[in-house]
């Protein structure tokens, strides 16, 4: 709860285990956003929010707390892991611009969690590595500016609100292709498993900013996927606007915020995206100078990998819109560098062919940034199992009007509300919901879930009656869905 | 207000039978399907508790154990006091007063046989003042595990009101409370909510008091934060707002004295929170009389108001069966609402007529007014305000005046007969327009019960289970009879509650009111309509189909508007909306 904050957010890490003692409190924070934020207020936010932490558990031990909303300002809460929580602080304006979904921000906290324990490993593993916290606090801080980079504009970061109401972070976007085509991926997928000889090596490949195919589990898939479109694709190398939700605005360096620039520690800073380029060979490489590996994107070995606890080194090749992650068991690669230049001699020697096919059989169908464009329908399909999604294009969802947001914002966290109470209920069974709202500006708004899957839709241009809406969703179920929100 | 009598005989029966093991409860507990589902639902962890450990007031720590141990299963019993609608419930009418008196469910013993008249026993006179749980603090596992609390302490952590647990004991989780909200405050910021996982801390400030519920009920923040104004408005009936001076003079005022005695209207409140729909849709709602009958009463209370009387009004139960106000005075819906529970919840109204000093929060939140009460019978009472404290005498002149053209126009007669034949029944829907009925359903109901789907036939037309109707212009609700597949108090409970979010959904700040809203859900199809001159709010079988739904909702409609003038009550009190629809913060 600010004194006053300029910036309009701040995001903070903390662990309830350190700084027990009274006077010890700064010991705490493992990492503030604004850093130039004042020492005062970073404890204030901080006390606050341990004490609601502590508060909710009188009541509620086994849930954590996770917002607290107030006038002027909404803290989002995650424990990251046990004991380390993470939190978002938002400013609200006066008008309603500032109307936001708590699970969305609860999303970023999550995924910039993610991903650090991707590069990093657990912060908690980082802290008893180096108890004075240095280590940990030397990574959260490159890492999570770098991450919240993404989000500035101009000096502020520019948070999801009730705008963002058809997208799902934490999702991946999948590109649909032809049986025909699916048969060359999966020849390149098989291809690219046998680029180290007897160890299998996983894969994912993407189209533009769309994923088409994986070997990896779901989780380690949305982690990657992420990465790479918030850095990697052709689109994150050339700075391009994306449509995915992950980019937005213009980006901005965050350089200028980080104290700790010296090699070693810029070494470990993959989201910094000035130092990746990629190469004439058509690998994206990190250009700094140090004695690691190189050619591999960052250069030490990364990605700790949640399913199968190993650690990777990460390889990723271009053509044209295509791009390929290749990842490398640490452990297999005795020899680093040189190893890593015979995986990519392998890969060129052996998949250029396929890849080159894949690619213009994918060019060839694609429909651009609107292929997934159904006129009539502004709509964000999710599945939260798969964690997969798919929206109408960010071009088509501006044309919505405010009031249209407003409700299906509202709707959506209603839903949030529902899901994770059937989820305490009964965490084994999916519990379906339908829900259509005549709003005041007589757009309908929408939600449905139907065995985990989840619709949720506007249509401004709706007919008058519960029944045309119905029709709508209907129609869109089984043209688009293989009827998976239909009645029958 | 009364002392609290010593617990009688009575008591300590229900007290033995409510720690009976849930293995020998009445075969009915058995057969309710939802109950295992249920345990969520519950908030009203009052009845069997209350008259347990009042019945044992000396309550030790085996007792707690046990109770503890029971404590998921006893809830699941408990009921609203009426758990009928809006009413028509007159087999529920005694023991509603029984439980206003009581507070705490002392009438519970009957919940597992709704329908069965509850005579007065020695236990329902015999109403609650003594502390509920008093033996219970912030420390106790059961007062943690209590499915929502109340809390109302002062600017300077001094507790006022907790609905569990001794106000003393909590001495110490009240100034907690009071920092968590003085740190926001003192940052020129004001607390809402807090959330964690089915947890919800929900704060009311209002000048030196601080108002706090902590439910795991899952309903809305809207929801909550309105019962919260609610229980700022019960007190500021019993105090007036000028209570903040005493706060101004010394901030450490203690004011936990000044609404000693209380506790029942508080607790009643509290209930009224899960059966009584009032205390969400903003409106009340009128006992169904014939015209000539309501005019009659009407007649002669307008009388009385142009002689100097400010509100004259003649309730039964919850529900009103005539009000007026002198010239332009209005009555705004939350001030009736909050006067009937403070006169229902206290015994001592309905022994001898009264004349007490209460405040309409609505009207004049820094003002007396003066109420003469009197009970022609155990459910019907006439309230006279006044701002005249010494007008007593006149205004029992008054009474008397009145009583003789109730007694002369059958009204008194009439009231409880309607109170017993008068329900609006989904079965009696009119299925075809052709066939409305322009009378009361009572009279009219042969003929009607064919339903549009035969398959759905349990409950009304289209698979209708219930139906909420309010109209904005009169500020009056109307609601049906449950239908039988929500019979029992705690499906009842759970269908207020789906409407209550219901309400909170339609009526969202930032984007509504919307117009229309179809929700399905595993327990319910939800359908609300909101235009410029109603509300319906309508509750169907989950598989009803959407069609024939819509067709049934325009039907209530068409069939309220039929009956309206023996469901509303028409005349001055119409002018209420202007004053409704004015109203700010208090």
């Amino acid at each position: 709860m600010g004194l006053s904050s300029t910036d309009g957010a701040q995001l903070c890490v903390f662990d309830l285990r350190r700084g027990q003692q009274e006077g010890q409190e700064l010991d705490k924070i493992l990492f503030f956003h604004p850093t130039d934020c004042p020492i005062l207020l970073q404890l204030s936010v901080i006390g606050l929010c341990e004490g609601i932490i502590t508060f909710t558990r009188i009541f509620s031990p086994e849930d954590d707390c996770e917002v607290i909303e107030s006038d002027r300002h909404s803290h989002v809460f995650y424990q990251a892991e046990t004991d380390i929580w993470m939190v978002l602080v938002v400013e609200k304006t006066k008008d309603s611009e500032s109307t936001l979904r708590c699970a969305a921000l609860q999303g970023i906290l999550k995924e910039s969690h993610s991903l650090f324990t991707m590069f990093h490993g657990p912060i908690r593993s980082l802290l008893d590595r180096k108890p004075s916290a240095e280590l940990a606090r030397g990574h959260l801080h490159t890492f999570i500016t770098d991450y919240l980079s993404d989000f500035t504009v101009g000096k502020k970061l520019q948070l999801p609100t009730y705008r963002d109401s058809l997208k799902e972070r934490g999702t991946v976007q999948m590109l649909t292709v032809s049986r025909e085509v699916a048969l060359e991926v999966q020849s390149l997928a098989t291809v690219l498993g046998s680029c180290l000889g007897n160890v299998a090596c996983q894969s994912i490949v993407l189209f533009e900013d769309l994923l088409v195919s994986t070997t990896l589990s779901p989780d380690d898939t949305l982690n990657l996927y992420t990465y790479a479109i918030l850095r990697l694709t052709p689109r994150a190398l050339s700075n391009a606007n994306s449509w995915s939700y992950l980019r937005k605005g213009v980006y901005v360096n965050a350089g200028s915020t980080s104290s700790s620039s010296n090699g070693a520690a810029t070494a470990e800073r993959p989201l910094q995206r000035e130092k990746l380029s990629k190469g004439k060979d058509g690998f994206v490489a990190a250009e700094f100078a140090t004695t690691e590996v190189r050619g591999a994107v960052p250069l030490t070995p990364i990605l700790w990998f949640q399913q199968a606890e190993e650690r990777m080194y990460l390889c990723v090749y271009q053509h044209k819109s295509l791009t390929i992650l290749l990842l490398i068991p640490a452990s297999s690669l005795i020899n680093g560098e040189e190893g890593i230049a015979h995986v990519k001699r392998h890969l060129l020697e052996n998949a250029s062919e396929n890849i080159v096919m894949v690619e213009q059989k994918l060019a060839r169908g694609w429909g651009g940034e609107n292929a997934y464009h159904v006129g009539g329908y502004r709509y964000l399909l999710v599945d939260p199992d798969r964690k997969i999604s798919r929206a109408s294009p960010p071009g088509k969802v501006t044309t919505l009007s405010k009031d249209s947001l407003l409700a299906l914002n509202r709707l959506r966290e209603e839903m949030d509300l529902e899901k994770s109470r059937a989820k305490r209920s009964d965490p084994t069974r999916d519990k379906d919901f339908e829900v259509c709202i005549r709003a005041k500006n007589n757009a309908w708004v929408i939600a449905k879930i139907t065995r985990g899957r989840e619709l949720y839709m506007a249509l401004e241009k709706g007919g008058e009656t519960l029944l045309y809406a119905s029709t709508a969703v209907e129609k869109f179920s089984n043209r688009y869905c293989e009827g998976a929100f239909s009645t029958d | 207000m009364d002392p609290g009598p010593n617990p009688t005989p009575d008591d300590k029966g229900l007290a033995a039978l409510s720690l009976r093991a849930p293995a020998a409860l009445p075969p009915d507990f058995a057969a309710v399907p939802e109950i295992e589902d249920e345990e969520e639902e519950e908030d009203d962890d009052e009845g069997y508790f209350t008259a347990a450990s009042r019945g044992g007031s000396s309550s030790t720590a085996a007792w707690k154990e046990e109770m503890e141990g029971l404590e998921e299963e006893e809830e699941e019993e408990d009921g609203p006091p009426s758990p009928s609608s809006s009413g028509y419930a007159g087999e529920r009418g005694s023991s509603l007063a029984s439980s206003a008196a009581g507070g705490a469910g002392i009438e519970e013993p009957d919940h597992h046989d709704v329908d069965a008249p509850q005579p007065h026993g020695p236990g329902a006179e015999d109403w609650a003042r003594d502390k509920k749980h008093a033996d219970e603090d912030d420390a106790s596992a059961s007062w943690r595990k209590r499915k929502k609390h109340f809390f109302i302490l002062s600017n300077s952590g001094k507790p006022i009101y907790s609905r569990y647990g001794d106000e003393h004991k909590l001495a110490g989780f009240s100034a907690t409370l009071q920092a968590i909200v003085s740190f926001v405050e003192n940052s020129a910021d004001h607390i809402k909510f807090v959330r964690a996982g089915k947890h919800q801390i929900v704060f009311l400030v209002k000048g030196p008091i601080y108002l706090v519920c902590i439910s795991c009920t899952e309903e809305s923040y809207e929801g909550l934060r309105g019962q919260l104004e609610l229980m700022y408005g019960q007190m500021l009936l019993i105090l007036t707002k000028s209570v903040n001076r005493c706060f101004e003079k010394n901030p450490k005022f203690d004011m936990a004295p000044l609404l000693g005695g209380t506790d029942a209207v508080f607790l009643s409140l509290i209930r009224a929170f899960s059966w009584n729909p009032a205390t969400f849709l903003h409106a009340y709602t009128c006992l169904p009389l014939a015209q000539a009958t309501r005019r009659a009463a009407s007649a002669v209370l307008q009388d009385i108001a142009d002689s100097g009387v400010l509100f004259a009004l003649l309730m039964c139960e919850h529900k009103v069966i005539s009000l007026v106000g002198a010239q332009k005075a209005t009555l705004h819906p939350d001030d009736i609402l909050l006067l009937a529970n403070f006169i229902l919840s206290s015994e001592s109204f309905r022994t001898s007529e009264s004349f007490s000093p209460i405040c309409l929060p609505r009207y004049n939140p820094m003002a007396f007014l003066y109420a003469y009460v009197h009970f022609f019978d155990e459910n019907t009472y006439l309230t006279l305000l006044t701002t005249r404290p010494d007008a007593f005498y006149d205004l029992k002149d008054s009474r008397a005046r009145i009583q003789d053209v109730l007694l002369k126009a059958n009204v008194l007669l009439e009231v409880q007969r309607s109170l017993h034949e008068n329900a609006l029944r989904v079965e009696d829907v009119p299925v075809e327009l052709s066939s409305q009925s322009t009378s009361l359903p009572a009279q009219s109901s042969q003929g009607n019960s064919q339903s549009l789907s035969s398959e759905m036939a349990i409950g009304g037309p289209a698979g209708l289970w219930h139906f909420i109707y309010k109209s904005i212009y009169l500020d009056q609700y109307v609601s049906s009879e449950f239908a039988s597949p929500i019979r029992n108090p705690k499906q009842q409970k759970r269908l207020y509650k789906a409407y209550q979010k219901f309400y909170a959904s339609m009526h969202d700040k930032a984007s509504g009111p919307h117009r229309t809203q179809f929700r399905r859900d595993e327990d319910y199809v939800l359908f609300c309509w909101i235009t410029q001159d109603f509300e319906l709010y309508a509750a169907f079988n989950p598989l009803a189909d959407k069609t024939q739904a819509i067709k049934i909702c325009n039907r209530v409609c068409q069939w309220i508007r039929d009956l309206e003038n023996e469901i509303f009550v028409y005349g001055e009190s119409t002018l209420a909306w202007q004053y409704h629809h004015c109203w700010g913060d208090i």
